[in-house]
């Protein structure tokens, strides 16, 4: 079976995008804000790869363990001395976004000073990179492509399972309902929301780190993703964390292929005009149904029709 | 200031032209800054896409104005180079502008003139009709959804100007007809005066319509959008509206911009010159009172007009690009001054309006006429024209 190169770039990218939209949602789960910087902890992550492979002359794989903690203790950093504090002098919704805005600049900021520090001291070109020669390959296959597919749904698998079984991860969807029921319950909601910000900032820089084995990455890419991210997660419904995995899949995978595709049929001047395509998808959603595949699917279960079709896909069992 | 009117070109040089910088970018994004205050301050509209209302504003000027100058001067009789394709627009932009257009400006002082007044007016209604499309997807939903809309919106606007060489010549840039031509001093000194005057005229356009019935209205719907539409008042209308009229008026400092550059690009309107920092003098000086916005931008503006003036001291001791040592300075001041200051340094008052007996209303049923309530002024209050107390 030959898998043609640009299908497994489409499946790359939009497996990881999908791991990048779950975290968003969690993220707007627990916290009710879209944290703009969601995609900046994917550019982290793109140079630790760089550091550890091009740097230190190591398997960038040996980096990704690194890149997950890197992340995740970063987040809790954020968490602990902008969002927490400002949710607790009583910012609204709209101060706690812009707070994620000033954090994006800042970290972008950061990015960009780090590659010229490299370039300062290691006579290396850091500012726009890919780190192909540094994957192993199975046979034609580059290493990233099954690497990325078995994270992905490995990803999922674990989230499922620690959503739906595990204390902590019932604790997290109580906490997204409704925070003052669950700390009446007994819910140490300062705790859960230590985790989720650990989990979300954690597996978006292990994404991140995985982007430039496949593409171009420079220190400004984490800003340009965030708007394929937001898509995704708006299509699945920005308040469901299985909606953001078909979401975020559907807009990484149709991004790729339909500006192929379009490429084929105008020609190769649509390349330029590839970051319309998630806008576009964000635009329709919000026009068509703004909530997205939750939207339609709980529009779909009110007919009669619509269950018989959830039933057949769900054998009897209740899907939340 | 002042005495800098009537120097002539070339004079001004070293701090006297860091004084006219300051004031003209002042100018500037003191009408984006008001803007927002009037969105956000007010009507807690999150307008987070200024950067596409000023972009319009520049495209305006080098895609219409400036081929109605060359259809204007052509038809006087002065034989232009070609610019009808691509090529033809940039490469031969140059020399049908600086040497063919401003002479010709420069004797018809009143063509000028009307230029300028032909582009403001073209920008404020396209850029009008830029804020209802941007409002069209998220108006209707949560205030964050209308911010993710908004953010993305301002990359569309610099791709397309970016792929599109008849709009501002893609990523070369077209220089632009210098309008001021027949002055016989300094251009930028011109411009400043002139953007400032415009602020001063946005301003009293603001303040106007915040001390109206509608005004009242807008803080209303910040307050408690629910009880605001309970009354039976269309929410959804008004916020448009907000933003539309806000729009039109962000897109005249584009405008303004291009013509104190004499040249656009589209990298010159990116999302964080243009909107970022904007947010900043907002929070910094306190949304929802225009003097706090006035404090905010002029502090924010002389910070960045003097780091940028005296890049060559920091260029010894940074190994990078000063720009991203702002951009840390952006993020850092606003989540500081989120955290300390959480209503800016200047807090925006209580709406106070004179001859309205606010203790009774609270004890017993007092009728009052709501429409008259601005003109009861009570003799012995301050005068209307000390608009700085409001």
């Amino acid at each position: 079976m030959i898998i043609p190169p640009l299908l497994m770039a489409a499946i790359v990218y939009a497996c990881l995008i999908t791991i990048l939209s779950i975290g968003f949602t969690l993220t707007y789960l627990t916290a009710k804000i879209p944290n703009f910087a969601h995609g900046t902890y994917a550019g982290i992550g793109i140079y630790v790869s760089y550091t550890i492979s091009k740097i230190m002359g190591l398997s960038p794989y040996v980096g990704f363990p690194l890149a997950f903690l890197l992340g995740g203790g970063m987040s809790i950093v954020i968490f602990l001395l902008v969002i927490n504090v400002l949710q607790r002098i009583g910012g609204g919704a709209i101060v706690l976004t812009i707070s994620t805005l000033a954090i994006q600049i800042f970290l972008t900021a950061a990015l960009n000073i780090y590659a010229y520090w490299l370039r300062e001291v290691y006579h290396t070109y850091s500012m726009a990179f890919m780190l192909k020669e540094f994957d192993f390959y199975i046979g034609d296959y580059p290493g990233v492509f099954p690497v990325t597919l078995i994270l992905c749904i490995v990803t999922v698998i674990l989230l499922h399972y620690m959503l739906t079984r595990t204390r902590i991860g019932v604790a997290m969807r109580a906490t997204a309902e409704d925070p003052e029921l669950a700390s009446v319950l007994g819910i140490n909601i300062y705790r859960v929301q230590l985790f989720s910000w650990f989990l979300t900032g954690g597996m978006a820089c292990l994404a991140g780190a995985f982007l430039p084995l496949w593409f171009q990455s420079s220190p400004t890419t984490g800003a340009a993703i965030i708007t394929s991210i937001m898509a995704g997660s708006l299509l699945g419904g920005f308040e469901n964390v299985y909606g953001a995995i078909v979401g975020g899949f559907g807009v990484g995978f149709s991004e790729i292929l339909l500006t192929y595709w379009l490429q084929g049929v105008f020609g190769s001047w649509v390349g330029e005009y590839r970051p319309l395509i998630p806008m576009f998808f964000l635009i329709a959603v919000l026009l068509l149904e703004p909530r997205g595949l939750q939207g339609v699917y709980e529009r779909l279960s009110a007919t009669k029709t619509g269950e018989r079709l959830i039933g057949i896909f769900s054998r009897g069992r209740s899907v939340s | 200031m002042i005495e800098l009117i009537g120097t002539l070109a070339g004079e001004i040089t070293g701090e006297a032209r860091l004084i006219v910088d300051i004031a003209m970018f002042f100018g500037l994004l003191v009408i984006v800054a008001m803007a927002l205050n009037f969105q956000y301050g007010n009507a807690g509209v999150p307008n987070m896409g200024c950067a596409v209302q000023v972009i319009v504003g520049a495209f305006t000027v080098s895609a219409i104005t400036m081929r109605l100058t060359f259809w204007i001067v052509e038809s006087a009789g002065i034989k232009l180079l070609p610019y009808y394709s691509d090529f033809d627009w940039v490469y031969n932009n140059q020399i049908n502008v600086h040497v063919l257009v401003n002479p010709y400006l420069k004797e018809h002082p009143m063509v000028a003139i009307s230029l300028l007044l032909f582009s403001m007016a073209v920008a404020l209604v396209l850029g009008a009709f830029i804020g209802w499309i941007m409002s069209l997807p998220a108006i209707r939903l949560k205030a964050t959804y209308l911010m993710i809309v908004l953010i993305t919106m301002a990359d569309t606007s610099q791709i397309f100007g970016r792929n599109i060489p008849k709009i501002s010549g893609g990523t070369l840039g077209v220089f632009v007809p210098n309008v001021f031509a027949w002055y016989p001093g300094d251009r930028g000194v011109i411009t400043a005066v002139i953007t400032l005057a415009i602020g001063l005229v946005a301003f009293f356009i603001f303040r106007t319509m915040l001390n109206s019935p509608y005004g009242r209205l807008m803080r209303a719907i910040r307050e408690n959008e629910v009880t605001v539409a309970s009354v039976g008042k269309n929410v959804v209308g008004i916020r448009r509206n907000i933003l539309v009229f806000a729009s039109g008026i962000t897109a005249l400092a584009g405008v303004l911009n291009a013509f104190y550059f004499s040249f656009v690009v589209e990298a010159n309107y990116q999302r964080a010159w243009w909107t970022y920092w904007p947010w900043l003098m907002l929070i910094l000086g306190g949304p929802g009172n225009n003097a706090g916005t006035f404090l905010g931008c002029a502090l924010v503006v002389a910070m960045r007009r003097i780091i940028i003036y005296y890049k060559w001291f920091f260029d010894q001791y940074f190994f990078f690009p000063i720009s991203y040592f702002e951009d840390i300075l952006l993020g850092t001041l606003l989540i500081v001054v989120m955290i300390f200051r959480p209503s800016g340094l200047i807090p925006e008052k209580l709406l106070y309006i004179p001859g309205v007996p606010y203790g009774r209303l609270v004890r017993e049923e007092v009728k009052v006429d709501w429409r008259k309530a601005p003109r009861a002024r009570a003799a012995g209050e301050k005068p209307r024209w000390m608009f700085w107390k409001r």
